[in-house]
């Protein structure tokens, strides 16, 4: 196709030519000098041209990390690769190409206008990842199939789009099957939609569109649902109870216990079991509001926390302006007057003066801020007893009604070892009317089986109770320490910061000082 | 005195409309007077009197009258009607019984100052002062309640002082709870010791200071208090008491008529009252008046408290207390109790005074002759009507510095209608400072002036409704030297602009302000925090020091930080050794950052800056310039509206507003002329044809027959002298015009050019006349026919002519 430079060698894309390349382009004039005096960075440029350069494979662009336009038309490149780090790009010129597939464009989330104008393209997909897409150029290529253009429904912003001197382009439906279905398209082959025949393609494919739109909604209100039901379960994570709003955790409990749902084909076991699920739900409903609770509580607590914490940084900092700005003022105006005095020991004594002030200064910003850690601190440490506490409680009642939980468990083994036993003596004696299944029947060979049976089955039910309350404290310990340990870490951070913005600034001012002491000796 | 009770009408109607309460006219008189004054009482009874009637027609104005008047001469008796100058039997009735009444009075009561019941009115007729009461209700919505009511009143009213003044007739504030995790302040390091003995310090310079400054008050309120008044306790006034009860008045009060201010039945000025009266009935207090008015009990239904002159013509405020028993029965039967009452008591007679009209343009004005000066304490307030000052001014309050009113403090003018929108002059006598308040609209979006003179380049601060500008400035302060500028909403960020200038080099040639602007020292410009750009992008102040050639930037603080990066260029243009210009040099750009940066430190990057920069100021001191320009256009519009000072008048006020009042009259006009040709159009055709014949006899069909075709060939034969006429004159044009076109032939030759414009202009008028000459007749032979068969159809139609009707039915 492209093929005035076919009979040239294919060229790498090496550093010489990319240098070239952004000499060439870069600064000019004045500018143009320093940028050469200094060198150009790559990650500096912000455009790059690179076409009729006969390029086979895209390479070595990784380090243009902020380009914002490429272009690469009119070279012979057959698959589009080695664009991964340029994610700030959001002009690509790929036309003239040798293109077959659209592929490794995933990670260029802010390009808004892409051309593949003369290619070998013959399916639109792997361009999710371009919300933001503006401007399509397809023309050219070898499109085929009408469905494409529901592939294109999904970019909003799409306002351009150019399929001409495709095979779709032939078919006589070709434009109102478009403008129906991209309602939102200003432009198609470069030229403006009119609202006239915007009216006659809705009305002419209205039909397929609502049902097009029916499904699009329905799968909207799918994944709001889902999206919904994960929040709330993340919210019930958070809060360490999930799970525990029904009854999941007695259902898990005889999941694996294969002799407990054999046992409850005995008679009155049924009932039995009826009464102590109720039971457990109802408890384990309770752990899972009393959770709801405290994790509110928790949440307002850290809430209040933050607010003091960043009300008092806040006050602490504009006190440091204050102070930084009326020094700036005094600071000044001395400076203009070193500048101004001639006699050489005045010059020095007012020098002197200003590095004193300059000293002052760092003591007060210094005081503020050792003021500030130790005010924190003191604050930071009422916080963690608090927290601390609130966690304890928390599973100190949680344990209370796990407790209660196991009470439970153990009052319907006990009373299902009864029946089990009562069952047994009836075998025995041979006068149990209710048929029982097989597998039940085979437990009730002797007391110790039953007895057995039953003892694995209560200590499955245990071993989950005591695993879920395990679970629960450990991780709502390990939440409290990593906030506890963050919220140290973070004023710590904070602190360094603000010594070390502090330093920074007085070493300026007092260079600041000793430069002019040398001009003025020099003068 | 006839005034004050008229107007009080329309207040009482108002109030009445809704069954108001009772506002009641009340005579106060001194009741702490002294006991050797009485024995002269008697004698002073008919002076008194006269010297009242006297006083009232002073101030007596007729409402009918034009426009207001104040002397006795003035008043136009004879145009009054009949009851203003006799009394009817009733009324001479109901004097016989005030006299009555008053003299019962007199002798149980002999110390006591005699009642004021019937004055002579205009007309110098006796007249009940319940019968001087007539309510009315007025259609302006301003005399509805009590307040913009007395105001109106009062501002009618005019104070003219007796020759002898003796003889006439909060919020709660709300506490923050301390929250939980606030940081406990910071140790306090200072010496208390030294503290306290700072405050004390501090405390005695105070109290020194406020010593000082009380003996020095004190002083000058000895100066200024006004001797005690010789005749405390023994003026008269009456004004207006509003009882409770009715349209949610929670409490009695009353009305001064000449301030128009409501004052609570318990304040120190009013002494006592002598007696009360309103359209219906007279009260005479009973009660003592040793505490003022604050012990008075307002139940007018009480006789003990209340001596009633007519009996029963209200039941006013008798209150259901204890002690009236017949409480109960009055609510079951109050249909029946008018008709007892009837039987035993004398009616009060209607009010013989006509009905208060105020015109639209009487309201407007409010004061007599639409002026009004009231002289209060170091201060006078004058007030005009609306439009009647030409520069729109309505009112004025003047300040003096002392008692005689000679030094003027300060002078405040409001202005309305002003078409610059002028709302408020404030000129301050000391500092000479004058501040110009305007309403939203001026065509600068002017909001205030402030300056002492006029002259460009000198103190002047102006603030400006910056929502209506496009550069949201909101104020410009300027001194000589410096011009400062307050921005707000713009899309650049700009908050604040100084510029410093240098004195003016002085060129050769002469020239204004406008040519020789003034050489700028320094701009300063300050940003809001735009949150699009990080802070250390974000410019926050930025300094152009023109003359050093240096520009400073400093930039916003990041949320985080307490220090801000900083940034300075130095942009003189240099030559380096070997004689090449140096682009730049890494001294000339001396910086500050926070966070250093790589890419700041790039030459070339600081290059692009300074460029940008280069840039930005010239566009600054442009703007910088713009604005001086803008000062002088205002200053410039300002003398000239001053000058011109246009009202302007509401397209629906259609008696000023010329424009509405010519569309008005040219309305009526057409209305008038479409009458005219309503009535042409009905003309009678057949007339002149039917007094041929002998009047009433009934048409014969032959008759009719004749008088039909008659009609029709007199009007064919109109028909076509029309058509001649036009026929003629269009021919008679065109041989004129041919005539000048051969005299033109011929003449051409010697023809001067004006001659050929002149018979140029001929032939286009001509050849006009002759276009339009066509028009018609075609348009009259077209249309001749139809009117032809028109009146043939309206004839046979005719009523008269039923006869034709039945031979062709």
């Amino acid at each position: 196709m492209n093929q005035p430079c076919n009979s040239m060698e294919p060229r790498v894309m090496d550093d010489d030519m990319l240098k070239l390349a952004v000499g060439d382009q870069g600064p000019q004039e004045e500018a143009g000098q320093l940028a050469k005096q200094e060198g150009i960075l790559f990650k500096d440029v912000l455009s790059l041209q690179l076409d009729f350069r006969n390029i086979l494979r895209i390479d070595n662009l990784w380090q243009f990390e902020n380009l914002r336009k490429l272009q690469l038309d009119n070279n012979i490149i057959e698959k589009i690769e080695g664009l991964e780090n340029l994610a700030h790009l959001v002009w690509l010129d790929l036309s003239f190409n040798n293109i077959e597939t659209i592929e490794g464009l995933d990670t260029l989330v802010n390009l808004e206008d892409l051309s593949l104008f003369n290619n070998r393209i013959s399916k639109i997909d792997s361009l999710d990842a371009l919300v933001k897409l503006q401007v399509l150029s397809l023309g050219n290529n070898r499109i085929d199939n009408m469905l494409n253009i529901i592939y294109l429904r999904r970019f909003k912003c799409l306002r351009t789009l150019s399929l001409s001197r495709n095979p779709i382009s032939e078919a006589e439906d070709y434009k109102m099957f478009i403008c129906a279905y991209l309602p939102d398209l200003m432009y198609l082959d470069y030229r403006r939609i009119d609202d006239h025949t915007k009216k006659l393609a809705e009305a002419k494919h209205q039909y397929s569109i609502d049902e097009l739109k029916h499904q699009e909604n329905l799968m909207q209100a799918q994944l709001e649902d889902e999206q919904a039901q994960r929040e709330e379960l993340e919210k019930h994570k958070t809060a360490f109870v999930e799970h525990l709003n029904g009854s999941f955790l007695f259902d898990s409990m005889y999941a694996e216990d294969s002799e407990g749902n054999n046992l409850s084909y005995l008679p009155g076991v049924g009932e039995l079991l009826e009464t102590y699920k109720d039971k457990f739900v109802i408890i384990c409903v309770n752990i899972f509001e009393y959770g709801l609770k405290q994790q509110e509580k928790r949440k307002t607590e850290l809430d209040t926390f933050s607010e003091c914490v960043r009300e008092a940084i806040q006050e602490n900092q504009e006190q440091g302006k204050r102070k930084i700005a009326k020094f700036e003022e005094k600071h000044l105006s001395s400076l203009s007057a070193i500048r101004e005095e001639l006699e050489l020991p005045n010059i020095e004594k007012m020098i002197l003066e200003c590095s004193a002030d300059i000293s002052e200064l760092f003591d007060a910003l210094m005081t503020l801020e050792m003021q500030l850690v130790e005010q924190l601190e003191e604050t930071i440490n009422m916080f963690e007893r608090n927290i601390v506490d609130m966690v304890g409680l928390f599973i100190e009642n949680v344990q209370s009604l796990m407790a209660q939980c196991r009470d439970l468990e153990n009052h319907h083994h006990e009373k299902l070892l009864e029946i089990s036993i009562s069952t047994l003596e009836k075998i025995v004696e041979g006068d149990l009317d209710e048929d029982l299944p097989n597998d039940l029947r085979a437990l009730f060979v002797d007391k110790d089986t039953i007895v057995n049976a039953v003892g694995a089955s209560h200590d499955i039910h245990l071993l989950k109770i005591d695993n879920r309350e395990d679970e629960l404290v450990t991780r709502i310990n390990s939440w409290c320490t990593r906030l506890i340990d963050r919220i140290h870490k973070d004023e710590i951070m904070r602190n360094r910061k603000r010594v070390k913005e502090i330093n920074q600034y007085i070493d300026h001012m007092q260079s600041e000082l000793d430069n002019l002491e040398c001009g003025d000796i020099l003068d | 005195m006839e005034v004050l009770r008229e107007k009080v009408e329309e207040e009482e109607e108002a109030e009445r409309e809704e069954a108001a309460e009772w506002a009641e006219w009340a005579r106060m008189e001194k009741m702490m007077r002294p006991v050797e004054v009485r024995k002269e009482e008697i004698t002073l009874k008919q002076e008194t009197l006269r010297d009242l009637e006297k006083k009232l027609s002073e101030i007596q104005i007729t409402v009918s009258a034009e426009l207001p008047a104040f002397t006795k001469d003035t008043i136009d008796i004879s145009k009054l009607p009949i009851s203003y100058k006799t009394n009817t039997p009733k009324e001479e009735h109901l004097l016989q019984v005030a006299d009555n009444f008053s003299r019962q009075y007199s002798h149980l009561c002999p110390d006591r100052v005699p009642l004021f019941l019937h004055p002579l009115n205009e007309c110098e007729v006796p007249k009940f002062v319940s019968t001087t009461l007539r309510p009315t209700l007025m259609p302006y919505p301003e005399l509805y309640n009590w307040d913009s009511c007395a105001q109106f009143v009062s501002d009618f009213l005019t104070m003219v002082p007796l020759p002898d003044p003796l003889k006439p007739t909060i919020k709660k504030e709300e506490k923050v709870l301390p929250k939980k995790y606030t940081i406990k302040p910071p140790r306090d390091l200072c010496s208390r010791f030294e503290q306290e003995q700072e405050v004390k310090k501090q405390q005695e310079i105070r109290a020194q200071e406020k010593k000082r400054l009380r003996e020095e008050e004190e002083r000058l309120m000895e100066a200024e208090k006004a001797k005690p008044d010789a005749l405390h306790g023994l003026r008269v006034h009456s004004w207006v008491l509003v009882l409770s009860g009715k349209r949610e008045v929670p409490e009695n009060f009353f009305i001064d008529p000449f301030t128009g201010h409501s004052y609570s039945t318990q304040d120190e000025h009013f002494l006592g009252i002598e007696s009360l009266w309103n359209h219906k009935n007279y009260w005479i207090n009973m009660q003592d008046c040793w505490n003022c008015c604050k012990d008075l009990i307002f139940d007018l239904g009480d006789p003990v408290r209340w001596e009633y002159m007519l009996l029963g013509t209200d039941k006013s405020q008798l209150s259901l207390t204890e002690e009236d028993d017949s409480g109960i029965n009055d609510e079951d039967d109050v249909e029946n109790l008018g008709k007892e009452d009837e039987d035993k008591s004398f009616d009060m007679p209607h009010s013989w005074v006509e009905q208060i009209e105020i015109s639209p343009e009487a309201f407007e004005t409010r004061c007599p002759n639409g002026k009004k000066v009231i002289q209060y304490k170091r201060a006078k307030l004058e007030k005009w009507a609306p439009y009647l000052n030409s520069n729109g001014l309505v009112s004025r309050l003047t300040t003096y510095e002392d008692l005689q009113c000679t030094n003027i403090l300060e002078i405040k003018e409001w202005y309305q209608n002003r078409e610059d929108m002028l709302e408020l002059k404030h000129i301050n006598k000391t500092t000479d400072l004058k501040t110009d308040y305007f309403k939203p609209g001026h065509p600068q979006a002017l909001r205030v002036h402030s300056y002492k003179s006029m002259q460009p380049e000198m103190d002047r601060v102006i603030e400006f409704y910056e929502t209506a500008r496009v550069d949201g400035l909101m104020k410009r302060e300027e001194t000589p030297r410096t011009m400062t500028e307050y921005y707000q909403g713009r899309p650049d960020f700009l908050s604040y602009r100084h510029a410093s200038f240098g004195p003016r080099v002085k060129k050769l040639t002469l020239s204004s302000a406008e040519s020789n602007p003034r050489p700028i020292v320094k701009i300063t410009e300050r940003f809001f925090r735009n949150p699009a750009k990080p802070a250390e992008e974000d410019v926050a102040e930025r300094v152009f020091l023109v003359a050093e050639e240096r520009i400073q930037l400093r930039y916003h603080c990041r949320e985080d930080h307490i220090t801000a990066s900083k940034r300075e260029f130095l942009r003189r243009t240099e030559v380096d050794s070997k004689g090449n210009k140096i682009i730049m040099t890494p001294d000339m750009c001396i910086s500050f950052e926070v966070e250093p940066m790589e890419h700041t430190k790039k030459l070339l990057y600081q290059y692009e800056a300074m460029m940008h920069l280069k840039r930005e100021e010239k566009l600054s001191r442009h703007q910088v310039w713009e604005s001086e320009l803008e000062v002088l256009e205002i200053l410039k519009l300002r003398e000239e509206e001053e000058a011109a000072h246009t009202l302007t008048i509401s397209i629906y006020d259609t008696k000023r507003n010329e424009k509405s009042k010519e569309y008005r009259e040219a309305m009526e006009r057409m209305m008038h002329e479409e009458h005219l040709r309503q009535v042409e159009t009905q003309l009678d055709y057949l007339a002149p044809f039917l007094a041929q014949l002998p009047p009433g006899e009934k048409l014969t069909c032959w008759q009719a027959v004749r008088l039909k075709d008659e009609c029709l060939s007199d009007f064919k034969q109109r028909l076509i002298n029309k058509a001649n006429l036009i026929q003629a004159r269009f021919e008679k044009e065109t041989q004129e015009l041919q005539k000048k076109q051969q005299w033109y032939q011929e003449n051409q030759v010697t023809l001067t050019p004006e001659d050929e414009d002149l018979y140029l202009s001929y032939c286009s008028q001509a050849m006009f006349r002759i276009r339009i000459l066509e028009q018609r007749l075609n348009r009259h032979k077209e249309l001749a026919p139809l009117k032809y068969l028109a009146l043939e159809e309206k004839l046979y139609k005719d009523p008269r002519l039923g006869e034709l009707q039945k031979i062709f039915a």
